[in-house]
């Protein structure tokens, strides 16, 4: 094999490739991710109880109800919408206050309650909202509470969806930028005839299958540096993250140029994908919901680099705790080896027999 | 002279070769089987039971805490209507309020601390097991799992009754929901107020009066109940990419020019392409709804209404892109641009409440709430003639234009 050869298509691969649909996926799609999981879709895995109030005085209540973050608040314009809202589950409750209500209170009038409860709210939600008006209206009322509460805390807080979204998103940039982007660029060349063309000069298989894997690597590393520096998840072990990154991308880039190499034209490049897609995805879902047995991600190719990104980058883990996951992520690379080149060889052998 | 064949022939002809066409890439065959084979395995591992419960523990069990009142308040004089209500500050009735009882406050830190764990055996006994220690998995239990919990003192009843004032500790594990601590600290305090003999300063309304809505207490929906409509949504817009392969094929190698050479007008191409798009998603769309129980006695000639709506839009959107781009990864770069903006309003479906009215503009939009309203709702069809005609109206957009544009471009090569 010859480096210089190896370059030489490398450097036409980089010239050519931003004009294939897959480099502008693979650039664009992490950003649009962190858009849309971390911002829009956030709230889907760790919901908060919603509450509505209508306040038609001045209620001390309404202040302290926006002051906690824990609540999503929403102030319908009337007592019907809010009601309306209630019932067509987009509120979990809603409470209206009348004018005069604190002072009702204050007063030892006992006003009533107007504390609205969603048929689909979920129990917990139910009294959870209940008890926190009840407790909201205990401090508008006055005096001083007969129990002092004292809340001793253990452990550390668990993690924040937007962090445990985090490999899904790095998932996606591995998949476009190591997987598809060196995949369809090799059926590409297939379909069009230049990898024929490239192959009547002195350059051999081998080195463009070389120059796909490197143009995979280091593009699926780059893309999965940016997405953990989109998602703040790039911190001071830098060096650390950036060889897990480097790893990732090259056992993405070589299962990229497998499928690549095995697809005879673009159709069964995407039959493959989407038959793959499942299993490729599977280990970061495993991030989402941290409650399901672990050790079945193992069992995917593709846990073996999110793992590592996972603790190196995301957690902040030195090297050396996931050294494990980086060889097996190796042996899996070196062991593709063998079985891109036997289909190597048999894709030279139909183009010559074409 | 040949005699002449009738259309109905020549598209029966036209589907064959689909047909064939489809069935000769076993690859292709397989890897779509197993796809939905995938599907409907992963479906079957989706919780199909919501805890909408708040698992609290407290210590010591709240029958010592009131019995050991009992014997104080007695002997303090309180008379016995009076101990009564004491029954009234019995948590365990509380809806949304599952309580773990210890019997030791130490014993109940350890376990959120997560040196203990705590187990339920099937006679409802609690088992608590040592990790330091080693001890096995106690057999035939399940595992309770505890966050949070309340450590009430000695005397906790008999000195709020008497108007002293208590200390009450709260264990948490830090990861619990800040509403969650808020709510058990405002449990606490209320059971005080109650036992200090301070009345609520609202009057309550009776509960029937306060939920809006039908009550699905104990009866919510559960996550394979909302991923069922999206999975079979999600089977019929994969369908898009096959059928945008199938035409792109004819298209991209003018293997159509061939096909209008024989008795086959473009009115008959377009048939064929058009219902065998059509009875391809229409068919994945079926077994996938059947596999996971999509259908029932009362709902299925609406399923099938609204699945051949969804099979007929996107075929017309695979129709529409199967005609543009000018090579098949074009073509799957204009599907993806096409699909992605239709799957949003599945996400819809995941989130409570009501859609965003940029989400209904979507012409996928009432074709997945159909589906939400028809299998977890029991719509009928007199509910659903809005969005029937609502998805009617965009499924003649899809349909008409794909056509169209697929005409058009025929007609060009």
């Amino acid at each position: 094999m010859s480096p210089y050869r190896i370059l030489k298509v490398l450097r036409k691969d980089l010239s050519l490739g931003p004009r294939s649909p897959f480099f502008l996926y693979a650039i664009v799609l992490p950003f649009v991710l962190t858009l849309i999981l971390q911002f829009a879709f956030g709230s889907l895995f760790d919901p908060h109880p919603r509450l509505g109030v209508v306040d038609l005085g001045d209620s001390q209540i309404t202040a302290a109800v926006e002051e906690m973050e824990w609540i999503t608040l929403s102030k319908p314009d009337s007592a019907e919408r809010l009601k309306e809202m209630v019932e067509a589950n987009d509120l979990d409750a809603g409470l209206i206050l009348p004018a005069g209500f604190d002072d009702a209170v204050r007063a030892g009038d006992r006003p009533e309650l107007q504390l609205f409860i969603g048929g689909e709210s979920y129990a917990s939600n139910r009294l959870i909202l209940s008890v926190t008006a009840i407790d909201l209206i205990r401090e508008v009322e006055g005096g001083e509470s007969p129990v002092t509460v004292e809340v001793v805390s253990f452990g550390e807080a668990g993690l924040p969806i937007s962090t445990r979204l985090v490999p899904v998103i790095v998932f996606y940039a591995l998949t476009m930028a190591g997987i598809f982007v060196p995949g369809s660029s090799l059926v590409e060349e297939k379909e069009r005839g230049t990898l024929m063309a490239m192959l009547v000069t002195p350059v051999r298989i081998g080195e463009v299958l070389t120059a796909k894997w490197v143009l995979g690597t280091v593009f699926a590393a780059v893309m999965s540096a940016v997405t953990l520096a989109l998602n703040q998840a790039l911190g001071a072990n830098w060096l650390d993250v950036l060889v897990v990154v480097a790893v990732a991308g090259a056992l993405s880039a070589m299962i990229g140029l497998l499928i690549g190499v095995f697809s005879k034209d673009s159709a069964v490049l995407f039959g493959v994908v989407k038959g793959l897609g499942i299993f490729l995805f599977a280990p970061a879902l495993f991030y989402i919901f941290p409650d399901w047995p672990q050790w079945i991600a193992r069992l995917f190719p593709l846990y073996w680099i999110i793992e590592p990104i996972w603790r190196v980058s995301v957690m902040g883990g030195a090297l050396s705790e996931v050294w494990t996951e980086l060889a097996v992520a190796l042996a899996i690379t070196v062991g593709l080896v063998p079985v891109v080149a036997l289909l190597a060889r048999r894709t030279r052998a139909q183009m010559a027999a074409a | 002279m040949s005699a002449p064949v009738s259309r109905a022939a020549v598209v029966a002809a036209l589907l064959r070769k689909e047909l064939k066409a489809y069935s000769r890439d076993k690859l292709y065959v397989f890897l779509t089987l197993l796809t939905l084979i995938a599907v409907v395995v992963m479906f079957r591992f989706l919780p199909d039971s919501v805890d909408e419960t708040l698992t609290l523990a407290v210590s010591p069990p709240l029958a010592t805490v009131i019995e050991d009142a009992r014997g104080a308040l007695s002997a303090m004089g309180v008379t016995p209507e009076q101990l009564a209500e004491l029954d009234e500050a019995d948590l365990a009735t509380e809806e949304g309020l599952e309580l773990v009882e210890f019997e030791d406050p130490s014993q109940m830190s350890a376990v959120i601390e997560g040196r203990l764990e705590a187990w339920r055996g099937a006679d409802g006994e609690l088992m608590l097991r040592d990790l330091d220690s080693g001890d096995p998995k106690p057999d035939g239990a399940d595992r309770v799992d505890v966050s949070v919990g309340i450590a009430f003192p000695e005397r906790f009843v008999a000195d709020l009754t008497a108007s002293r004032k208590v200390s009450v500790k709260i264990y948490s594990d830090a990861g619990v929901p800040g509403e969650i601590r808020d709510a058990v600290r405002g449990i606490v305090r209320e059971v005080g107020y109650g036992l200090a003999g301070r009345g609520l300063p609202v009057t309550v309304p009776d509960e029937e009066t306060v939920i809006l809505g039908e009550d699905r207490s104990g009866d919510q929906m559960t996550l394979r109940q909302k991923f069922r409509p999206m999975i079979i949504f999600m089977v019929l817009l994969m369908e898009t990419f096959s059928l945008v392969s199938l035409v792109s094929i004819e298209v991209l190698q003018r293997t159509v020019t061939a096909v209008l050479v024989t008795p086959a007008r473009i009115s008959d191409f377009l048939a064929a392409k058009a219902i065998f798009g059509t009875l391809m998603a229409f068919g994945q769309g079926l077994l996938v709804a059947l596999l996971v129980g999509g259908f029932n006695a009362d709902n299925w000639s609406l399923m099938l209404t609204v699945l051949l709506l969804g099979a007929m839009m996107f075929t017309g959107a695979a129709l529409m892109i199967g005609a543009a781009g000018k090579d098949f990864l074009g073509q799957l770069f204009y599907a993806m641009g096409f699909t992605v903006p239709m799957i949003v309003p599945t996400f819809a479906v995941l989130f409570p409440g009501t859609a965003a009215p940029w989400v209904k503009a979507i012409p996928t939009y009432p074709i997945i709430e159909l589906m939400v309203r028809t299998m977890d709702y029991g719509a009928t069809w007199g509910d659903s003639w809005s969005l029937l005609s609502y998805a009617a109206a965009w499924l003649a957009v899809l349909f008409a234009g794909g056509l169209l544009v697929l005409r058009r471009k025929v007609a060009t090569l």
